[in-house]
């Protein structure tokens, strides 16, 4: 894993704070994500990762009571800012939860959902998109013969791949990935895996996990959070060989989390 | 993040969107706001127009509408009367068997149990009226010698229309129990009886009380198979066996025949605007009984 | 350690005796009381069949309906049903589906919601013979229309707005969150999410729901009384047009019993009242197997 350190900030968060209704959930998050690469969120469960990244495509703002303040922008441009517009925020940053959540829809309609959306509307376009987003998600084999059936009848593994080619259809510049494998089996898991590896040539990707072997195996950069702060940023191969905070030595070895 | 020019459409579309549908629910708002308004205007011609007191509306058995005396309390009466037989009957029937079907159904019994009761609230009110007047009216004559008409036939009738409701209600209001109470009572050697009693039912009560203030909402406001075993004379009801009226069968027995804007049209909207009111309160009291649970 | 003596003291015989015996009576009696509803409908079905099969010809099923004479059919009337029925859907769907949809995947929890949700209780409680006259009041007194369909289906359709907003929620209710979020993390708008995902993914729950309202509405009487009229357009059997009278059937059936002067008040009456059953089964069973299908074809989805 070869880590260019010039490589630009793609989405940067400055003094982030996010509140449930008077919880605070996330103080005085900073984390600058660089493009064309993967950064991991890693952390013990309800320190708030997932609630970061939640903040990076405005998802929040579906949550009655939740409020993100600081500045989270996105090529120099503020995400929040009063004209800054959800819907396209959501086409550049994308999102791909943890359990696979295709449409009771065909396939093909699936992925095809996106475009649909922002107004794509000649056929043979989106076939090609189809393609080309499943060729990218490493799911066209195994599923080309057979477009037009359920998306619910294919395997978890491949429902939750289908679920990155639907957020790579509209080809976003960053990817957030909530968690994507943990609900999946070990092989299907390391598809996944093998998939981000690919993934990062052409977008950003910014993925929670809670499993540090994982975040160790794909990612360049790591941010550890513990009870709603980031405690460290860093080079993956910083943050697991010599971390700076005792915290984060605490996690890593195993003490707590 | 400037909107392109789709996402300005998607936009428009979703304010057009929204406006219409917040509209839809403004008119749900408006057509009741509107019914309460104008059936009051109407119902209370008879005081304000035919200079009726509402004592003598309420109060007086002495009905003469067209001689401006609509004593309705005959009426008043006898809806109060077969309401009271009909939950009286229907209502702990209605909460045995949603405890039955909550607590003790197998899948097979519940398999045929509910598509029964989802038949039985389909049935129009005519069919149940028009058993009643066949095939209940005569077996009350039998056994009683009398008519056959009168306030227990009703009360029967308006009893075994209540039942989806109170059942339906009744399960609803055990099934949202949590498990955990049953299963502390049973822990320490209750019988299945002794938890519903003493720990089931107590937790639902709030939920029961729905079930029946709902009951009887339905049981006051029926009108057609009432009216076809009640007997529609207008005197107040000698016992249960004898032929008397409600509110409901009074305005339906009339008003085909009533002359617009004479004093007997305005009685009976009178009596419309009476049953609106306590359809009124009994909702005030629902909701009250779920403000108490939560 | 003994086994014996422990258990023996712990369960006193007569306390646990009389307490099974109990729970053994409650449980025969609430079986018999559940038992005796399926008794009692199956008395109905069977005895309605027994009094009116007999009636039931084609020349019962779609003949003219006669004032003083015996022999009259009951075509029209169900016509009128049908008629009153589509037209009180045409009215009723789209607003009742819409303020559904509002409530449920618009409105933020607060005054206007509970305003909307309180009216929505308030209509379904007031009973259907003052709605009658309200229908009455302002169609026929106040706007002077003639006693018809259009009058009819007005009135009904605000008798339904509540039944159908219900359905709607509970059918909006069942799609899950996930699939609003995945939708709506790839940038669609609220309404697009509703359009192409939610309402086609709730699809068999709101069928199954409006064919069960209809089935009601078919059998309505009291309302139609004073705003669709008491007999048949002179234009029978056939008249589209809503400003004639237009019984209904379950109308009809009543006024055979309670005004009518003609001899076979039996013939009539029976019949009619099994059509209106027959009427009741096919909506039921109608209602599940549209509800089925649907669930079938959106992929996936069980009912």
């Amino acid at each position: 894993m070869a880590v260019a350190m010039d490589l630009k900030t793609k989405l940067n968060a400055k003094d982030v704070d996010i509140y449930y209704g008077s919880f605070q959930a996330i103080k005085n998050a900073n984390l600058a994500m660089r493009g064309q690469t993967v950064t991991a969120l890693i952390g013990p469960s309800g320190c708030g990762k997932s609630t970061f990244l939640r903040a990076l495509n405005r998802m929040h703002d579906l949550t009655p009571g939740a409020r993100v303040t600081g500045d989270i922008t996105l090529d120099g441009m503020n995400i929040y800012a009063s004209d800054a517009d959800p819907v396209v925020i959501r086409h550049r940053i994308g999102m791909v939860f943890q359990r696979p959540n295709p449409f009771p829809k065909t396939i093909f309609e699936n992925v095809v959902y996106g475009p649909r959306i922002h107004g794509e509307r000649n056929y043979k376009k989106l076939q090609e998109i189809a393609e080309r987003s499943l060729r990218q998600a490493a799911l066209w084999d195994e599923v080309k013969d057979r477009l037009n059936r359920s998306a619910l009848d294919i395997s978890g593994g491949q429902q939750q791949r289908l679920c990155i080619a639907r957020v790579l259809a509209v080809q976003p510049d960053v990817i957030l990935m909530d968690e994507p494998a943990s609900a999946l089996d070990p092989i299907a898991t390391s598809k996944i895996e093998d998939l981000i590896g690919e993934l990062k040539r052409d977008y950003t990707v910014i993925i929670v996990t809670h499993s540090m072997q994982q975040a160790a195996r794909i990612s360049e950069f790591t941010a550890f959070f513990h009870l709603g702060e980031i405690v460290e940023v860093g080079t993956t191969n910083d943050i697991f060989t010599k971390p700076k905070e005792k915290r984060t030595e605490d996690y890593i070895t195993g003490r707590f989390g | 993040m400037i909107a392109t020019g789709q996402a300005r459409r998607s936009h428009r579309n979703e304010a057009i969107a929204t406006w219409i549908l917040r509209s839809a629910s403004l008119f749900v708002i408006g057509a009741m706001a509107f019914l309460l308004v104008y059936l009051t205007f109407e119902g209370t011609k008879t005081f304000f127009v035919d200079g009726v007191s509402p004592f003598e509306f309420l109060f007086s058995t002495n009905y003469q509408p067209d001689m401006k005396h609509p004593g309705a309390l005959v009426f008043i009466v006898g809806s109060l009367a077969i309401t009271t037989f009909a939950i009286a009957v229907g209502g702990p029937f209605g909460i045995a068997v949603g405890v039955f079907l909550s607590e003790l159904a197998p899948k097979s019994m519940a398999g045929i149990l509910k598509p029964a009761i989802e038949v039985m609230v389909g049935v129009p009110s005519v069919v149940y009226g028009w058993i009643g007047l066949s095939l209940l009216v005569p077996l009350m004559r039998q056994i009683t010698g009398g008519v056959g008409f009168g306030l227990a036939s009703s009360g029967i009738v308006l009893a075994i229309m209540i039942l989806p409701t109170v059942i339906s209600l009744s399960e609803d209001a055990f099934r949202s129990l949590p498990g955990t109470l049953k299963e502390a009572s049973m822990a320490v050697g209750a019988t299945r009886w002794q938890t519903i009693v003493q720990v089931l039912l107590p937790a639902a009560s709030s939920g029961l009380t729905v079930a029946v203030i709902l009951g009887v909402a339905r049981a006051i406001g029926e009108t057609l198979a009432v009216q076809l075993v009640i007997g529609n004379a207008t005197i107040l009801p000698a016992g249960l066996f004898a032929p008397t009226a409600a509110l409901t069968t009074e305005i339906i027995t009339d008003m085909p025949g009533a002359a617009n804007n004479s004093p007997l049209e305005h009685a009976l909207f009178s009596m419309a605007l009476l049953l609106l009111l306590i359809a009124m309160v009994l909702i005030v009291f629902v909701r009250f009984a779920l403000r108490k649970r939560n | 350690m003994t086994t014996t003596a422990p258990t023996a003291k712990i369960a006193s015989s007569t306390s646990v005796k009389v307490r099974r015996f109990q729970d053994r009576l409650a449980t025969a009696i609430l079986w018999g009381m559940a038992s005796s509803i399926i008794v009692m409908l199956s008395i109905f079905v069977i005895y309605l069949v027994w009094i009116g099969a007999r009636y039931i010809t084609p020349d019962f099923l779609f003949g003219l309906p006669k004032e003083t004479e015996p022999g009259g059919g009951i075509g029209p009337e169900i016509f009128n049903s049908f008629y009153i029925l589509i037209l009180t859907m045409f009215f009723t769907i789209p607003i009742a589906v819409s303020a559904g949809i509002y409530l449920q995947e618009y409105a933020k929890p607060g005054r206007f919601r509970d305003i909307v949700q309180f009216s929505a209780e308030a209509l379904a409680t007031v009973p259907s013979i003052v709605m009658g006259l309200f229908g009455l009041l302002i169609f026929i007194y106040t706007l002077h229309w003639r006693f018809g369909a259009l009058a009819g289906a007005l009135t009904m359709t605000v008798v339904n707005l509540p039944s159908l907003m219900r359905v709607t929620q509970e059918a909006l209710n069942t799609v899950p969150n996930s699939l609003r979020e995945a939708s709506m993390g790839i940038g669609a708008t609220r309404w697009q999410t509703i359009l192409q995902t939610v309402l086609p993914s709730s699809i068999a729950p709101l069928t199954t729901g409006v064919v069960l309202v209809a089935g009601r509405i078919f059998g309505e009487t009291a309302v139609l009384i004073f705003t669709a009229g008491l007999s048949v357009s002179i234009n029978a059997p056939y008249d589209f047009s809503p400003g004639h009278t237009a019984e209904t059937l379950a109308v009809h059936t009543w006024y055979t019993h309670s005004e009518s002067i003609v001899p076979d008040v039996d013939r009539i009456g029976n019949g009619s009242a099994l059509v209106l059953l027959i009427m009741v089964f096919v909506f039921n069973v109608g209602a599940r197997l549209v509800g089925r299908a649907l669930s079938k074809r959106f992929t996936g989805k069980v009912a």
